[in-house]
């Protein structure tokens, strides 16, 4: 309800670009990147291509920057990442923030800026491969249909693309929340397919849990950057490092619930869809039946009687199925949720352990 | 009469012929020529005048005579020109005809042309015939004299009443211009005088004829009032006429007798103009004037000397000396009343007539029988005058139809004998028979009930912000006395039906009069009892409650008919609520379960109950009963059709649905200006008792996920207020109300205050209350009131205790009503507090659950629910096996509810045995 989400979309002249990257990159690392390679080859047998996230500094900065410059409240903001695929660890050594889209300019060429931005930046020599894009998200609330279609787009495009999905408001409670997923090969498999009836979901054994893979994320320094770091530390007060033991937060608690609530309520309509569906299809099977025994015993008087059995009839055409829901968003929903909870398990655990915590220092002050 | 029109014809031609000479001609160039003399000065300043005046008339006539030739030779299309001519001509005419009064030839000739076209209209063969201009001509010329002679029907259907005298009159004016003319062109005149004389020898005789047929006892007073008649219907119905005659007097006076203009001083200054035109013409008529004088022999003398004043009023009605009897008086009524409703009829003439004829019979005694007949029927006539319901009364008619009333209800009352009814029949009437009591057809009270309507009328289609309006709405204390006559006469005399009838008239005119004097009574309290005694004396007698009681009483007990009484319940609620007797009002609407079936009442009464309701809710706020205000008034405001709904203005919306006869009909039902309650006020009535009950609701329930709002109006205003992208202060009503609101939500009961009642408001809404500051000093109470329940419900979670001294601080109220609220509150479980004596102070429980547990218990909830519809997609699943899980967990649930109650239960029934 609360995302304006913009379908992130790889252009063909990124893929373009990107192949020919991939090409010079493969060209230039030949002798280090036969396991990727091997691996790309394997992606579609079950394992992914991307085993590792390796961040540059850099880019987290420059991702929280931009949120903090442009995001708020509900609003996204997505950009594009920049790097390239070492062995199977996928390096991503830049990023570039994309332009929040309003009403006005819907004539915005995103495929042209992008291409500009990539050349521009090749032309200063940092790296220009496209391997993802990155997008903030509010309380958690990023698994939807967007996101699913701009991953499976660049995923398909670009098989080691990651998505980086920064949590502001996670960060701001002072642990940094950024993470790399992708599509697991079975959901990339049935978009591929695109049909979402209840019987490829179940051909395709999947379920809300098989649909994204989270990838280790490691986020690499310089050296120089790690001495500075440390250096900072021993300078910063005692409070600012402290952050994440602040006890106020019910609020935090209340947003995920109501959220949470929403979802269910969304997945409540879901499943009555679906059973409506369901009854549905039952009545019309016996309706089916019936006819059929009827055709038959007509047939048979007929028969009896010595004339010609009717003619076979199309039964198709008499009993239209009725038209199955997609369950893609019921599974989507199921993700979300999967997700909320998960954050909310997170939550309150760390926030039980930060209570306990103040109970045992009120104790042993008193 | 027939023979006057073919010598008017004749000589018509001749003048016309004549009458290109005349325009040449200089007009004063033959009065050289006169032998006959009056001073020279005098002659000059007449001149002036007249050939003002002449000029206009001779272009008109000029005009005419080419219509006539125009009409002979069928030439339709030159007619019309001419006719559009003439009526320029006309135009130009106004000022002088105005003066004048309407040239009877001009009406003639409207009157002729029209018949004419008719006569081509009907005549099928002859349209054939006719040339496709002239047909086209012909339709547009029929159109066009209809629609003209409109303004002259009066004047027309006069004519053609008796045409003889304009045919009279009109050959004589043609005469005149044939004589004018005849200086050159001696012949013509000759003949001219020839036809002239032929006529006027054989007028007379035509004018008895007619009268003979009129007057079956014609005695020897005949010539006598011949001549009156004569005379008086010359004078009324054309002056040109008259001062013909009269020009002709004055000759005949300058020849015999000196003094006789003395007598005609003091007639119209016009008449000049036409006395030296007849000097002009003395001469030539000296032979003829000789002859006339023989004819008539004195009857004209007399006529100057006699009746001038008296008659002059009077058209034909009875010839002077008849027996005035009843039966004649009753046959002339009745020849009157036949031509009623009939197409031609003049209805204007006929009152007139009628009113004669009273006069008539008053003269000549004939008894109040027939005078109170004649009145009815004179009534009768002034509602017939306006053809269409819609139209209403002119004032003049109006003020003719109350005083009609009036007098007849005086000679009803002076009258006891005289037995009035509609039920009696024409045959069984009783007019002169004085031994007996005197029997009238006609029904006193449909009259007045019928003025009454008519009244309405009037009302609706003033506009109210006129003085126009206020004039007339003086003459609703008028209409209130004539009813309250009738209501007298008929508590003597009528049936219970007919009381009840004029009792709810009564009713309907009382019940929305706010009684100042009688709240002015209650105002000042028997303290000085003999003094406000003797005020009571001087202010008469009943007040308008009691009053009010006694009348809907007896309807109540007497009437037969539902609709009266449903009426009158109303009137008597309505009346109740304006006086804030709330309590009676309730009662009586309750009793009466009138709410169950107003549905099936026809539009006006579902409009009274509306009114009703609208006054119960008013009232119910005044005492400070909001619910109830609020519950009253919540149908017809929640609509949005308030006026609509209050018969007080048709909605514009739906304009566009209905066509014009349904317009008409809700537009009579429009309840007249005075009448109407404040929408207003009423609105802010709602607002206002809805904001009192809400607001304290919504901070009650502000986290229940599944609250009802109380009224739909009052959250569509919230909304609205709340989406203004810049909020200044407040202007409207309704913009005082949702700041007041907002206000309340935080408990701000001050703020809250100053924007319910403040200068502005005060000037909208409060002031138009009758104890307009007891309602304010009310509504502070309530604001308080409800602003410490709002207060209490939001932040009741922030305290722990809190002191009722300071709460009665914070709200100006006093201890005991702070105590009362809070305990009322504890007790229906709104606030989960308890109060602590010694300390007065309110100690709350928390037992209310957090923001988060009440999250949290939604969720669980909602989660149910998922797993239920969960379970059923299980259930297609598994078929039959899905029974299985269902009964296994139902037996479960059941076993958990015999363990924890019934198995308690049963322990006891066992100790029991």
């Amino acid at each position: 309800t609360h995302r304006p989400h913009a379908q992130m979309i790889p252009s063909a002249e990124a893929m373009a670009s990107r192949k020919e990257g991939t090409g010079s990159a493969a060209t230039s690392s030949s002798s280090t990147t036969g396991p990727a390679g091997k691996g790309k080859g394997k992606g579609g047998s079950g394992d992914s291509a991307v085993k590792q996230v390796q961040i540059d500094g850099l880019v987290v900065l420059k991702i929280i920057k931009h949120y903090q410059e442009e995001g708020q409240g509900t609003e996204v903001v997505q950009g594009v990442l920049l790097g390239l695929v070492v062995e199977d660890r996928l390096e991503i050594t830049n990023c570039f923030p994309f332009p929040q889209h309003t009403e006005d300019d819907a004539d915005f060429d995103e495929v042209q800026y992008q291409m500009e931005m990539m050349r521009s930046l090749r032309h200063v020599n940092i790296d220009h491969l496209h391997v993802g894009w990155y997008q903030s998200t509010y309380y958690g609330s990023f698994v939807t249909r967007a996101l699913l279609d701009s991953q499976f787009s660049y995923q398909h495009a670009i098989e080691e693309s990651v998505v980086l999905i920064y949590d502001p408001i996670k960060t701001a409670q002072g642990s940094l929340s950024l993470k790399a997923y992708r599509l697991t090969p079975k959901l990339m498999e049935v978009c591929k397919e695109k049909d979402f009836s209840p019987e490829a979901l179940k051909k395709g054994n999947i379920t809300f849990e098989h649909m994204f893979e989270e990838v280790p994320i490691v986020i690499k320094n310089s050296h120089l950057i790690n001495v500075l770091m440390w250096e900072l530390e021993k300078k910063s007060a005692v409070a600012d490092k402290h952050e994440l033991l602040s006890l106020a937060s019910s609020n935090h608690l209340g947003k995920n619930l109501q959220l949470l609530m929403d979802r269910v309520d969304e997945m409540s309509q879901d499943i009555v869809k679906y059973n409506t569906y369901m009854r549905n299809t039952s009545k019309q099977q016996q309706q089916k039946h019936q006819y059929q025994q009827r055709r038959q015993q007509e047939n048979m008087q007929r028969q009896s009687r010595g004339e010609p059995p009717l003619p076979e009839e199309d039964l198709s055409k008499l009993f239209k199925p009725p038209q199955p829901p997609a369950r893609m968003d019921s599974l989507l929903i199921a993700g979300q949720i999967n997700t909320y909870c998960q954050n909310i398990k997170e939550f309150t655990a760390q926030n039980l352990g930060k209570l306990f915590m103040a109970q045992a220092l009120q104790e042993y002050n008193n | 009469m027939s023979r006057f029109f073919t010598t008017g014809s004749d000589s018509e031609s001749e003048s016309s012929l004549s009458g290109e000479e005349l325009v040449t001609k200089p007009v004063g160039g033959n009065y050289g020529k006169q032998p006959l003399l009056l001073s020279e000065d005098e002659e000059d300043t007449k001149r002036v005048v007249r050939s003002a005046k002449d000029k206009r008339f001779e272009e008109l006539t000029n005009l005419i005579r080419t219509i006539r030739n125009a009409m002979k030779i069928r030439d339709v299309t030159k007619c019309l020109e001419e006719f559009e001519l003439l009526g320029k001509a006309y135009g130009k005419a106004k000022s002088i005809v105005d003066k004048e009064g309407v040239p009877r030839f001009y009406i003639r000739i409207l009157a002729d042309l029209e018949d004419y076209l008719n006569e081509l209209w009907e005549d099928k063969e002859g349209k054939k015939k006719m040339n496709k201009n002239n047909a086209k001509a012909l339709s547009t010329l029929r159109q066009k004299i209809r629609k003209y002679n409109r303004d002259f029907e009066s004047h027309i259907t006069n004519y053609k009443q008796n045409p003889e005298q304009s045919a009279d009159e009109d050959a004589e004016k043609n005469e005149e211009d044939s004589e004018a003319s005849s200086d050159e062109d001696e012949d013509e005149d000759g003949v001219s005088a020839a036809t002239f004389l032929k006529k006027k020898s054989e007028a007379p005789s035509g004018d008895s004829r007619k009268f003979l047929k009129k007057m079956e006892d014609e005695d020897e007073d005949s010539e006598d009032s011949e001549d009156d008649e004569d005379w008086d219907t010359g004078s009324t119905s054309s002056d040109s006429d008259s001062e013909e005659e009269e020009g002709k007097q004055t000759v005949l006076a300058s020849r015999f007798l000196k003094k006789a203009p003395t007598t005609e001083e003091d007639k119209k200054a016009a008449e000049k103009k036409r006395e030296d035109k007849a000097k002009k013409k003395h001469d030539r008529k000296s032979k003829r004037l000789d002859e006339e004088e023989e004819d008539n022999e004195g009857g004209e003398w007399e006529r100057v000397r006699g009746g001038v004043p008296l008659v002059k009023e009077k058209p034909k009605m009875f010839a002077k000396g008849t027996e005035i009897t009843h039966a004649v008086v009753i046959k002339k009524l009745n020849e009157i009343l036949q031509a009623r409703g009939k197409k031609g009829t003049d209805r204007a003439a006929q009152i007139e007539l009628l009113q004669l004829l009273v006069q008539i019979a008053s003269e000549n005694n004939l008894g109040e029988g027939v005078i109170v007949k004649i009145k009815f029927n004179i009534i009768a006539s002034l509602y017939d005058y306006n053809p269409n319901l819609a139209t209403y009364m002119k004032p003049e008619m109006w003020q003719k139809c109350l005083d009609c009333i009036n007098e007849l209800m005086d000679i009803l009352f002076a009258n006891p004998n005289i037995f009035v009814g509609e039920n009696i029949l024409e045959e069984s009437e009783n007019l002169h028979n004085v031994d007996q009591p005197l029997r009238v057809r006609g029904c006193i009270l449909t009259l007045v009930e019928r003025m009454d309507e008519e009244f309405t009328k009037i009302m609706q289609n003033t506009d109210p912000h006129s003085q126009e309006y206020v004039e007339h709405l003086k003459d609703e204390a008028q209409v209130c006395a004539i009813i309250e006559r009738v209501q007298r006469y008929l508590e003597e005399k009528g049936t219970t039906e007919e009381i009840c009838r004029v009792y709810l008239r009564r009713i309907l005119h009382t019940y929305y009069k706010f009684d100042y004097k009688a709240h002015q009574r209650q105002l000042t309290p028997p303290e000085g009892s003999s003094k406000s005694e003797q005020d009571q004396a001087e202010n008469e007698g009943e007040d308008s409650a009691v009053l009010m009681e006694r009348l809907c009483k007896y309807i109540y007990a007497k009437d037969r008919t539902d609709r009266i009484r449903t009426c009158a319940i109303l009137c008597h609620i309505y009346h109740h609520a304006l006086h804030s007797r709330w309590y009676q009002a309730r009662d009586l609407m309750l009793m009466s379960h009138l709410q169950d079936n107003i549905q099936h009442a026809d539009p006006p009464v579902q409009i009274l109950y509306n009114r009703t309701m609208v006054q119960l809710g008013i009232c119910a706020f005044r005492q400070g009963l909001t619910k109830d205000a609020h519950n009253a008034l919540l149908d017809i405001q929640s609509s949005g059709r308030a006026k609509e709904l209050l018969g007080q203005g048709l909605l514009l919306r739906s304009l566009q649905e209905r066509n014009q006869e349904q317009e008409k009909v809700e537009r009579r039902r429009q309840v007249p200006f005075h009448l109407h309650i404040n929408l207003e006020l009423l609105e802010c009535v709602y607002l206002v008792s809805a904001m009192l009950l809400e607001i304290p609701y919504m901070a009650a329930h502000e986290s229940d996920a599944r609250r009802r709002m109380i009224s739909k109006q009052f959250h569509h205003q919230l909304r609205v207020g709340e989406r203004q992208p810049l909020l200044g202060p407040p202007e409207s009503m309704r913009e005082h109300v949702v700041a007041a609101s907002k206000a309340m939500k935080m408990g701000d009961w001050k703020t809250c205050h100053s924007f319910i009642i403040n200068e502005k408001m005060n000037g909208k809404v409060w002031d138009l209350f009758p104890e307009a500051d007891k309602v304010r000093t009310m509504l502070v109470r309530k604001i308080q009131e409800e602003s410490l329940r709002t207060y209490l419900f939001t932040y009741s979670s922030v305290y722990d205790s809190i002191s009722m001294e300071t709460l009665s601080d914070m709200f100006e109220l006093d201890l005991p009503t702070v105590h009362s609220i809070i305990s009322k509150m504890i007790i229906n479980e709104e606030l989960m507090a308890s109060l602590d004596q010694p300390t007065q102070t309110v100690v709350m429980h928390r037992t209310e659950p957090t923001a988060q547990q009440n999250l949290a218990l939604q969720l669980a909830e909602k989660l149910g629910s998922l797993v239920e519809n969960n379970e059923r997609v299980f259930d297609h699943k598994q078929g039959t096996y899905g029974g299985y899980f269902r009964d296994q967990k139902d037996g479960y649930r059941k076993n958990e509810g015999y363990m924890r109650r019934g198995g308690y239960r049963q322990q006891q029934s066992q100790t029991a045995y």
